[in-house]
């Protein structure tokens, strides 16, 4: 699992930030939960890795968080997109494809010399 | 940039962690309710529900610790921790927190302060623009030796020089200003690019120009801030005015700034230079001859023209002026010797000596600490086992130890900060006259960085050890109850050797301090000549028209000799050009009949005195042959001249000199025949050999001296007479200005002052170190006894000898000592070759010095062993053994 672990610590700030950007302002369990969904099985990590990530996005200042009331008008803390993360989103979303293109290329190196 | 905001933030976090720690458990809290409410609502009962919510969720503590660990900065809060445990615990054993910050306060502001001092002295670059390409320009005379130059000379060196920026001049001026009361200043006279040179502007009027720097228009000077405030009151009206030096009206063309500092002097006792005149030289004056070597140049590189270069382009012109004109040079060849050099580098091996001393003061104080600190280590043993045994890591607990010593460092730092800030005033209460640049000493970005340094070195340097030691101490041993005996042999053998280098380093800085205060008072030992008890000294510079000619400037000091001598209490009274170790040289060639070089400037020089009859009287120096000058010798009759001892031997020897003939300063001057000859006395320094010297009557020399020095022989205290003396001149001419109205005394004080202020502040080093390691040894003796108590007791209730027992406890500490005394003189005897420059008469290894040290720190030693052992035997053996 070591090695899922860390592409998840990775590419968590990226899925963190990209959630955000989809559905708005969410609480950290919808967050976890909104991840889990998309990834499937696949990714099957503790929901409490997700509150440190959280927090260091917030001390970088991409995310905001402020207590709100949820749907079942329960308090939790949401978060919130800030500019500066929707800048970092886009970077960070280049960089990504970037990096899954190379890779692909590198993986499938067949074609190329076809 | 994220980087520094997400620093900020987490630093902000140290100080609002109760409403985030509850924060955190309430985002949990919901998160968890959250997750159970879904899983309720998917079916699962209560229990299944919860269960499942938390293990999705994993280990909620490890979250949170994870959590708090991204929140804030743990390393800085762990640390802060460990500061409030350390001011804790300093301050409840408040005893031994007073003792050690005393001496870390001794060691960190004894170096704190000397360090400000070298730092202002040495370190701190000159106050020029980019001084490193300044430097002194010197003349090599026949010996090898620098020398001044004269102004032919320095034309050419002008012209035909490339590596020069610009090459400027400077000489003595002691002008009387006479605006209002008369004053004598200190001045220079300089080239019209002396402050371009240096790149110093006026910060008010103008620099001189170069029109105005010729013998028609030369009128004209610049003041120091300081001159200006005092005597114009800071009246910017003063620029562009007239005003009176000796008798002749002068522009005032500017101001310097106040932060300039005068480091150019030629009159060591003369102050701060406080005006410069323009020189106003050309080749035609006849003191403009390149003989007439009365001038210092300074020059300025050009840029990236390396030092060796430029000499070497001057030693080229200068062989080719001494190839033009051979019989006006001694030698060929110039010396570069760099500005900081030439200011402060007569006194950096003085300076350094002594912060190597202090540096050494420091170790010692570390050494102590560290004693300290293990004798206390070993009391704490228990609380560093609970606390080792509760599961502090060692790390942790090492680390707890240091920042206690460095927080001990700290508070001896700001102690020692303290003692720096101090040392101006008490610069000035030890005479650290020749010293330059002391009015800059004080505490600034340089020494306050040293301090902290020195500070932490000595926290961690002295608690290494002891830390080390504790942190792995047997656990076991250490927590059972009463235990006493855990092994402390590698404890009491670190200490041992803490104390035994202790010793060797304080009988090192003894050995140098005695070595410096032999050669204090060896020099002091020395007879100068003369007799300096009970002579009044008071300088006049008579100026004015009137006094232009001869025969009316030698009645005015014929009459006030004689109302001076009319005083009761005079018992005699003469003038003279110079005083000895005045701190002025006044060199003339002595070239004698018969013995004349080819080259007359290969002739041997000699100082000159012009003086008064009765000077030999007034000073007590001794008249070896022949008659002394008297008011006979007139300007009409046969001129008449005293030669010194030394004199007499080099140029006469197996010869009499009386009759003798010979002329002074130059071969165009007339016959003088001795008359007599007299004792050698001191002019350069009590350590510096006389040179040959001559004494002229005022009567007869031609251009007569208008700067004199009375010199007054008392029968009670010299300064009791100086108020009528003054008066006495006031009456004669209430024009002409006194100054240095003081006992010969004082000069011979003040000629020793830089030797005194050196031995002065060794021996205080020296005097902290035996202190320190005295308390060192009786610390470690203190300690093993107490450690052995009970064996004292046992040993006495079974009948030992008092003797017996007291020779054991001593045993331990006599071999310590004896180790650090011979540590000690091994050290000294490697060391103090360093200081043979500022010896005098007195050998690096002098075994007085070495056996007086060994004596004294022997009984010191004794002393601090004996008042321990002597406690512990008047202990009861019963006592003693009820007490276990």
């Amino acid at each position: 699992m070591g090695d899922k672990a860390d592409v998840w610590q990775g590419t968590l700030a990226l899925m963190v930030l990209k959630t955000l950007e989809a559905l708005g302002p969410l609480h950290g369990y919808g967050i976890a939960r909104r991840i889990e969904q998309t990834s499937g099985d696949v990714l099957a990590v503790n929901y409490g890795t997700l509150y440190p990530a959280l927090l260091k996005l917030e001390q970088e200042g991409y995310i905001s968080a402020e207590w709100g009331t949820s749907d079942n008008n329960r308090k939790a803390k949401y978060y919130k997109l800030t500019r500066a993360g929707r800048k970092q989103l886009e970077k960070e979303a280049r960089d990504w494809e970037q990096t899954t293109e190379i890779l692909a290329r590198f993986l499938a190196p067949g074609k190329e010399s076809a | 940039m994220r980087a520094l905001r997400v620093l900020f933030i987490r630093l902000a976090e140290l100080f609002r962690k109760g409403p985030r720690e509850h924060d955190l458990t309430a985002e949990m809290e919901s998160h968890l309710q959250m997750h159970i409410e879904d899983n309720l609502r998917a079916g699962m009962n209560r229990v299944e529900a919860r269960r499942e919510a938390l293990i999705k969720f994993g280990g909620i503590e490890q979250t949170k610790e994870i959590y708090r660990e991204r929140r804030g900065l743990p390393l800085l809060e762990s640390l802060l921790q460990d500061l409030r445990f350390a001011f804790r615990i300093l301050l409840k054993n408040h005893g031994f927190t007073a003792v050690a910050v005393m001496i870390m306060a001794l060691g960190i502001g004894a170096n704190t302060a000397m360090f400000s001092v070298v730092n202002a002295v040495l370190l701190r670059p000159l106050p020029y623009r980019e001084p490193g390409r300044l430097t002194i320009v010197w003349g090599k005379d026949d010996r090898g030796n620098p020398g001044n130059v004269g102004y032919a000379t320095y034309v050419d060196w002008r012209t035909q020089s490339k590596s020069f920026e610009e090459l400027a001049l400077y000489r003595s001026w002691s002008p009387v200003l006479q605006t209002n009361e008369p004053e004598q200043l200190s001045g220079l006279r300089v080239t019209n690019n002396f402050f371009r040179t240096l790149g110093v502007h006026p910060q008010f009027g103008r620099d001189f120009h170069q029109e105005e720097d010729i013998p028609s228009a030369s009128h004209v000077v610049i003041l120091s801030h300081n001159l200006w405030q005092r005597r114009f009151n800071s009246d910017p009206s003063a620029i562009g005015k007239a005003i009176t030096l000796n008798a002749t009206a002068y522009l005032v063309v500017g101001v310097l700034p106040a932060d300039f500092q005068s480091l150019f002097f030629m009159d060591p006792h003369g102050g701060p230079v406080d005006i410069w005149g323009v020189l106003g030289y050309d080749a035609s004056l006849p003191w403009a001859c390149r003989t007439c070597q009365h001038l210092v140049a300074i020059g300025r590189l050009r840029q990236g023209v390396p030092f060796t270069g430029a000499n070497a382009e001057m030693d080229t012109i200068s062989s080719a002026l001494w190839k033009a004109y051979p019989k006006e040079y001694s030698a060929s060849g110039v010396i570069l010797t760099p500005l900081r050099e030439h200011l402060v580098g007569p006194v950096s091996t003085t300076l350094y000596t002594l912060l190597g001393a202090v540096s050494f003061v420091l170790l010692i104080a570390c050494a102590n600490l560290a004693n300290l600190l293990l004798a206390r280590a070993t009391r704490r043993e228990r609380e560093m086992a609970v606390r080792s045994a509760l599961g502090g890591a060692r790390v942790r607990i090492v680390r707890q130890l240091l920042v206690e010593n460095c927080l001990l460092a700290a508070l001896g730092a700001a102690a020692g900060l303290l003692l720096a800030y101090w040392t101006p005033q008490l610069l000035r209460v030890l005479g650290a006259g020749e010293l330059p640049r002391l009015g800059e000493v004080r505490v600034d970005s340089h020494v306050l960085l040293f301090t902290i340094g020195v500070a932490l070195l000595t926290g961690i340097l002295s608690g290494l050890a002891p830390a080390l030691r504790l942190s792995k101490s047997n656990l076991n041993d250490a927590l059972k109850e009463g235990s006493r005996g855990t092994s402390m042999g590698s404890g009491q053998r670190v200490r041992g050797l803490l104390v035994v280098s202790e010793i060797a380093l304080s009988l090192t800085l003894l050995v140098g301090a005695g070595l410096l205060l032999r050669s204090l008072s060896q020099v002091l030992g020395v007879s100068p000549g003369f007799d300096s008890n009970h002579v009044l000294t008071m300088r006049i510079s008579v100026l004015g028209q009137r006094y232009s000619d001869n025969e009316v400037l030698r009645r005015f000091f014929a009459n006030a000799l004689a109302s001076i001598r009319a005083f009761p209490g005079v018992q005699s009274a003469a003038v003279t050009s110079q005083v000895p170790l005045g701190g002025n040289v006044d060199r003339y060639g002595f070239h004698v009949e018969g013995k004349i070089h080819a080259n007359p400037e290969l002739d041997e020089s000699a100082e000159r005195f012009c003086v008064s009859p009765g000077y030999l009287d007034a000073m007590r120096i001794r008249l070896l042959r022949g008659r002394d000058i008297s008011e006979r010798d007139t300007a009409t009759t046969q001129q008449a001249i005293l030669i010194n001892e030394t004199a007499a031997r080099s140029m006469w020897p197996g010869e009499d000199p009386i009759g003798k003939r010979v002329k002074l300063g130059g071969l165009d001057q007339p016959w003088w025949t001795v008359a007599g000859v007299v004792a050698d006395i001191h002019h350069s320094g009590l350590d510096v050999a006389p040179t040959m010297q001559f004494y002229v009557p005022h009567a007869q020399w031609p251009f007569p001296d208008s700067d004199m020095t009375f010199t007054i022989r008392t029968s009670g205290p010299p300064s009791s007479l100086s108020s009528a003396a003054q008066q006495a001149i006031h009456l004669l001419d209430p024009t002409q200005p006194l100054s240095r109205v003081m006992p010969l005394d004082d000069y011979v004080g003040l000629s020793v002052q830089g030797r005194r202020f050196s031995s002065i502040l060794l021996a205080g080093f020296a005097a902290i170190a035996l202190l320190l390691s005295a308390l060192g040894i009786y610390g470690v003796t203190a300690f093993s006894v107490a450690q052995r108590t009970r064996e004292i007791g046992i040993r006495m209730a079974l009948g030992a000898e008092e003797k017996e027992v007291f020779s054991l406890l001593l045993r331990q500490s006599v071999v310590l000592v004896a180790f650090g005394i011979a540590l000690g003189v091994a050290t000294s005897a490697a060391l103090t070759r360093f200081l043979a420059s500022m010896l005098f008469d007195v050998r690096p290894t002098d075994p007085a010095t070495f056996v007086s040290v060994v004596v004294l720190l022997v009984g010191v030693a004794a002393l601090a062993c004996w008042i321990p052992a002597r406690r512990a035997m008047r202990v009861d053996p019963l006592a003693a053994l009820r007490y276990e």
